[in-house]
């Protein structure tokens, strides 16, 4: 008898706590959609396309963040990219090896590293050197945050090709680079490129690596690599610790821009594979 | 001269040995039919005939193998593989390139062609020689993962031919195949003969009977007997071929 | 005759590994040197507070480099506070979502809670944060800290008055809600792989639900403690979610409803005004240096754990 209130309890925990689990995410899209969505209808395009509103009153529009953001990810995806695809190609093609070995564990230690080292570490070597901070500092930084994303999923697509296919290329007489990078890769690409993806996705979001490494910028749109950028995070946390209501509002607007990016980007990814790391 | 000459050849992964002091001779233009129980080291023989086993980091060979001639470990591996083709138990045309690419590929990547009309020339040339031509020519551009089984092989032996090797190697074709699909390349390896030295690996004993011109028995790694295939089924010299081929091993 | 080869090294493909080698090396590289800024911009501090820094709580910033005198202990103690608090909210919630997905729920709704975690995994902490400020620390205020501080507070945990909603008790809270996705999927994965014939055996022992999955979960118990850690890991790196709802006071209190530092809060909050004090950002790096090494170790931990397990 006892067994079986044991059993009933359990079942309603377990369906209880899971709930609970999920509750937030709705909660969270829920507020942001309650209190972003006024902002943006009252702000119109211009909140996208105009620039800070003074203290005080008025919304004005973030759009410096918003290219910022833009230039960041392209930025810290071609410095990031290249390095991170090709040292997924190493771990995978040698596995064996000393360095291939720890590069994977050190990009597993990597992808849940605290990010806040890592913009302290770039305003060190970028930001004092150059006297400012910069798009260049900023994309260094998230170069470094995405790199283990990307490298993972590669190695892991690049692992999953059968063994066949790896014989009947190397069987045509091809070198081992053109059946890695003509062959193989071609048919790793879904999983690399959901990898890049969402490396992608997630620096967008990033706020900590920026905060001592872009600047921020908030009435400038754009002013080249080598000054202060914005980033829609960076933005929202700033506006957040000021004490006008009007940057709340601000805020709120941004964290729905925000979040309609990364779902825009996430969601059709993660509906089309099975599995993602994160 | 012979196409293929293995000399006193040994093979170890690791501390197995797996081949064993074996010598064969494979005349040119011939099908020439390795046959023995499965794990027996067949795969493996033929694998160091195109030096595919150099991706395999714990094997070792011994001895030494000749292509008309000339010992293929002086050669550069990528020379060797393109003079002597591949064609694998699991059928494995890429999956994700067209039909055209597939055959294209290895002609491509290796600038065998110097234009695109000798590209397509040689593409259709190859797909006629495989017998799939007929089958394939109005769809060029679908993936070569939408053909049947049967073509897909097909499909790997055009695109092994697209190279003008001058032996093709073929490990268990029609293992993973239907009898029709079986038949028709068996057939396909009857027209190829003529102009290329086939050397065939295969447990059925039967398929070595059907195709082949001359053959080996091998026994876990050890070369029991060679010799034209009349001969070795109808007058087996060893007593292990004669229990191999009426079924009371392997 | 009698060719001894070694046959799988040719040159062409040292020369494959050499041009792919300097990417990888690259990486190791970044993080090594990463690992050389941070001591090297310790030194000045250790050298002058030597382990103090790590011990006192004490935070003088002054004009005046002969008084500045910096400890972060009490950052130190807050992200382990709160980081213990994430751990212990998400540790059910994870187990307990693990469970529902895997044996409850019917096949497509599987995917979609699947897909839901992987969302909240992913979402930009950010938000997270906005809606921690705005939303959970005045709720938390108004509907659980004070009426609990009117009632117990003579219990440690409730004594302090939670005048603004900021405290670790917030900050544990919003971090338990980040990682128990992360900590989930890693339970989870551990829970499907195992055999189906253990499952099997131990449903034919008569065994109710709740049994099994006690008996199960025993099983992948080095799941569940390496997901513990990574959590933990992942906790105590968070940072600007965690500095919008904690506080961000100098402060050690055994009380839930306490304002507070972590060190990754203390790092973001202070950085700004650094430079103009002598030592400042020296400390900053120390600080941010055990950050690293905890990081590091309880990632390594994790990992290991993880990777012993799964070969059992």
């Amino acid at each position: 008898m006892l067994r079986m209130i044991k059993e009933k309890i359990f079942l309603v925990t377990v369906a209880f706590l899971s709930l609970l689990t999920l509750l937030p995410l709705f909660h969270i899209l829920f507020s942001v959609i309650v209190k972003g969505l006024p902002v943006l209808l009252e702000g119109g395009i211009g909140f996208l396309t105009g620039t800070l509103a003074p203290p005080g009153s008025g919304l004005g529009g973030i759009a410096p963040a918003i290219i910022g953001t833009f230039v960041l990810v392209f930025l810290s995806s071609l410095i990031g990219l290249p390095i991170a695809i090709i040292a997924g190609i190493y771990a995978a093609e040698y596995p064996n090896s000393l360095i291939g070995r720890t590069t994977k564990t050190l990009l597993q230690i990597m992808l849940e590293f605290p990010t806040i080292l890592v913009g302290l570490f770039v305003m060190q070597i970028l930001v004092i050197p150059m006297g400012s901070y910069s798009a260049l500092a900023g994309a260094l930084a998230l170069a470094i945050v995405m790199m283990p994303y990307v490298a993972t999923s590669t190695e892991e697509a690049m692992k999953e090709i059968p063994f066949t296919y790896r014989e009947a290329a190397f069987s045509l007489g091809l070198s081992r680079f053109k059946v890695v990078f003509r062959v193989l890769i071609g048919m790793a690409r879904k999983g690399v490129l959901t990898g890049i993806l969402i490396g992608m996705a997630k620096v967008a979001g990033e706020t900590a690596p920026l905060l001592f490494s872009a600047g921020g910028s908030s009435r400038v749109y754009f002013n080249g690599i080598d000054k202060p950028v914005g980033a829609i995070p960076l933005l929202i946390y700033n506006l957040i610790q000021q004490p006008y209501e009007n940057y709340h509002e601000i805020a709120w607007g941004a964290a729905l821009v925000l979040m309609i990016i990364f779902l825009a980007i996430f969601i059709p990814i993660r509906l089309r594979i099975k599995e993602v790391k994160l | 001269m012979n196409a293929i000459e293995t000399i006193d050849l040994d093979i170890y992964y690791g501390n197995n040995h797996v081949i064993k002091s074996v010598n064969l001779k494979i005349p040119e233009k011939v099908v020439f039919a390795i046959m023995g129980p499965s794990g027996c080291g067949k795969s493996t023989l033929l694998r160091a005939l195109n030096r595919l086993i150099d991706l395999n980091d714990n094997a070792k060979v011994d001895g030494d193998i000749k292509l008309y001639g000339k010992s293929i470990f002086e050669m550069n591996s990528i020379e060797v593989r393109k003079r002597i083709g591949m064609v694998f138990q699991q059928v494995n045309p890429f999956p994700h390139m067209s039909i055209f690419d597939n055959v294209a590929l290895g002609l491509r990547l290796n600038r065998l062609t110097s234009s695109k009309n000798e590209l397509e020339e040689v593409v259709k040339w190859a797909l006629k020689k495989a017998a799939l031509w007929d089958e394939v020519k109005d769809r060029l551009n679908d993936l070569a993962s939408d053909l049947s089984g049967g073509q897909q092989q097909r499909l790997c032996i055009a695109r092994a031919l697209a190279l003008k090797p001058e032996v093709l190697l073929m490990d268990e074709p029609t293992a993973n195949l239907d009898p029709i699909a079986t038949e028709k390349i068996e057939d396909l390896i009857y027209e190829l003969k003529r102009d290329y030295t086939i050397v065939i690996v295969t447990h059925s004993p039967s398929q070595a009977a059907r195709v082949s011109d001359f053959v080996a028995f091998l026994y876990l790694g050890d070369l029991v007997e060679v010799g034209s295939t009349e001969e070795m089924f109808e007058r087996p010299r060893e007593r292990l071929t004669e229990k191999y081929l009426t079924g009371r091993i392997g | 005759m009698g060719l001894w080869m070694s046959i799988g090294r040719p040159s062409i493909n040292d020369r494959f590994k050499i041009s792919l080698l300097p990417f990888s090396a690259l990486i190791l590289g970044i993080f090594i040197l990463m690992l050389f800024v941070y001591f090297t911009n310790s030194i000045q501090i250790l050298q002058r507070e030597g382990i103090g820094l790590y011990t006192t709580n004490q935070w003088v910033a002054s004009e005046d480099p002969e008084r500045e005198y910096y400890g972060v202990f009490a950052a130190l103690y807050g992200s382990v506070y709160t980081s213990v608090l994430a751990v212990l909210i998400s540790l059910p919630l994870s187990i307990c979502f693990a469970v529902f997905v895997i044996d409850y729920a019917p096949a497509r709704l599987k995917e979609w809670l699947i897909i839901a975690t992987d969302i909240m995994a992913g979402l930009p902490t950010i938000i997270y944060g906005i809606w921690g400020a705005f939303i959970l620390v005045p709720f938390m205020k108004e509907y659980v800290m004070y009426p609990l501080y009117r009632h117990l507070s003579f219990i440690p945990l409730f004594s302090f008055e939670p005048l603004s909603g900021y405290s670790y008790l917030s900050a544990g809270i919003l971090l338990g809600i980040m990682v128990t996705p992360f900590a989930s999927s890693i339970i989870r994965e551990a829970y499907r792989m195992i055999p189906f014939s253990y499952r099997e055996a131990v449903f034919s022992l008569g065994a109710t639900r709740y049994e099994a999955t006690k008996i199960l979960m025993g099983y992948i118990k080095p799941a569940i403690i390496a997901g513990v850690i990574l959590a933990f890991g992942r906790a105590i790196g968070e940072t600007v979610a965690v500095s919008l709802v904690v506080g961000n006071t100098f402060n050690i209190h055994p009380s839930l409803f306490a304002p507070g530092y972590t060190i990754s809060s203390l790092i973001a909050n202070q950085f700004g005004n650094a430079f103009i004090y002598k030592y400042m950002v020296s400390a900053l790096f120390a600080a941010g240096l055990s950050l690293f090494l905890i990081g590091l170790a309880v990632n390594l931990m994790g990992i290991y754990i993880l990777r012993r397990g799964r070969h059992a």
